[in-house]
């Protein structure tokens, strides 16, 4: 059973590939525009680049997640895996890691590509590479549970974000700051373990709490 | 439905009337006193003037954000579990309430920092854990409105409460450390006055005058609550014609 939602869900996103290019082109595009909002001042740039990097990542992953209830909502599979013998944490919990696996790992692995635009060192990329892997997952996770609780509402384009955006608080005070010390020079080793820590909290536990809030949701 | 949950609202709302009328009296005296006392008879301060005597209602409105927060989440912990109706209005209408002190904690906040550090706001680790919590209100506030099935909008509502408090000492204290590592001792962080026994009984006072007040709005609200969720039964109808 499980084998088979697995390829379903593989299978959505490889259907329609705009799941997985869109996100892809947004991010590209949002990134361009902040050099002609601030400026062509390289050294600016230079130093805010990685703020830019984050806040774009978060405007991507809301954009991804703040509606991923909503189809198997409006089918009705959400009831169906509720109400079936299997454990609906361990789907779930596929569901997260592939939600973040088609939209935001492509945007990962394109960071190169922005980091010779924006003239980001090796070291710093590195960096920045390494938050992102830890605090993506959180992100999509968090923005996961949102769309969870604003599945109910039928118009619900901007509660979702609204709702999430305070609970990234954390991951990008500890993923700013490491990429702050790296380029200062600094060690950066205290803020990714955090930053794992956080992961490992939030991944085993959200499936649950998941499970929980679809049960709300779905009894009306 | 369960006749006992209904009875419970019912005896709630036919009770509390008088009390609500009581206790908003009491809480009016008591809040002209304080105020007599903490803006004419608690000495000045030797080295903010008068500007400082703002703390009598700045700390107590900030002491009570983040303890209506407690209230609500406990209230919406329970509602969840045992399924109490009461509890469930109790939660989302402290939701409200907290927000406001929140508010007022921060404009309090931002008029006292104006003459103490010289501008209105600072990216301090309290301000901004604070404005943070303003947000963590209004998005519980926003989501119960946007439910049109007020029941299911209280229970997510709860949740989301439930889930804003474990965050609550994480966001505190990441944006403490934050604070520490980008600005440095650049801003004199504001450390409550080594207090004299003059000024901090005054301020005690309205600590004591402020939850009576949450009290006093919160029976107020919660009666409205009770109205707007049984307006259509049989026992409100014949309570409202007798």
């Amino acid at each position: 059973m499980n084998s088979i939602i697995f390829k379903k869900e593989i299978y959505t996103y490889f259907r329609n590939l705009n799941y997985i290019f869109l996100p892809l082109i947004f991010f590209f595009l949002v990134i361009s525009i902040f050099p002609l909002v601030i400026g062509p001042n390289k050294s600016l740039i230079a130093k805010i680049i990685p703020g830019i990097i984050w806040i774009t990542i978060i405007f991507t992953s809301l954009l991804s997640s703040s509606n991923f209830f909503k189809d198997d909502y409006n089918n009705g599979i959400i009831e169906m895996y509720l109400t079936s013998e299997k454990s609906i944490e361990f789907i779930l919990f596929l569901k997260i890691i592939i939600c973040w696996f088609f939209t935001i790992f492509p945007i990962i692995i394109f960071i190169p590509i922005v980091s010779i635009m924006f003239n980001i060192s090796l070291h710093t990329l590195t960096t920045i590479f390494l938050t992102l892997l830890l605090g993506t997952p959180v992100l999509v996770s968090i923005g996961i549970f949102g769309s969870a609780l604003t599945m109910g509402i039928s118009k619900n384009n901007i509660l979702g974000p609204i709702i999430t955006v305070p609970f990234y608080i954390p991951v990008l005070i500890f993923s700013a700051s490491a990429i702050e010390s790296v380029s200062n020079g600094l060690p950066y080793d205290l803020q990714i373990y955090v930053l794992l820590s956080i992961l490992l909290l939030i991944l085993p536990t959200m499936p649950y709490l998941l499970k929980y809030t679809l049960r709300i949701s779905i009894n009306n | 439905m369960n006749i006992s949950k209904i009875a419970n609202l019912k005896y709630f709302y036919k009770h509390t009337k008088n009390v609500s009328k009581i206790l908003s009296f009491i809480t009016f005296s008591l809040f002209i006193v304080g105020i007599f006392w903490g803006l004419y008879i608690a000495p000045k301060d030797y080295l903010q003037g008068d500007s400082y005597r703002i703390i009598y209602v700045h700390v107590p409105a900030a002491w009570l954000s983040l303890q209506v927060y407690i209230v609500m989440a406990v209230t919406g912990f329970i509602a969840l579990v045992w399924k109490i109706k009461i509890m469930e209005i109790i939660s989302i209408q402290s939701a409200s309430i907290g927000a406001y002190f929140t508010l007022i904690a921060l404009v309090t906040g931002m008029i006292w920092g104006k003459p103490t550090w010289g501008t209105y706001w600072v990216w301090d680790a309290r301000l901004t854990s604070e404005l943070i919590l303003l947000f963590l209100y209004i998005g519980i506030i926003v989501i119960y409105s946007s439910f049109t099935d007020k029941r299911q909008g209280a229970k997510i509502a709860a949740l989301l409460a439930i889930v804003g408090l474990i965050n609550i000492p994480i966001i505190h204290y990441s944006v403490e450390w934050w604070n520490t590592l980008h600005q440095g001792p650049t801003v004199t962080k504001f450390e409550k006055p080594s207090a004299h026994i003059t000024m901090l009984m005054p301020l005690l006072y309205m600590l004591l005058v402020f939850n009576l007040y949450f009290v006093t709005v919160l029976i107020k609200r919660v009666r409205l609550g009770i109205f707007q969720r049984e307006k259509n039964t049989k026992w409100m109808e014949n309570y409202l014609n007798d």
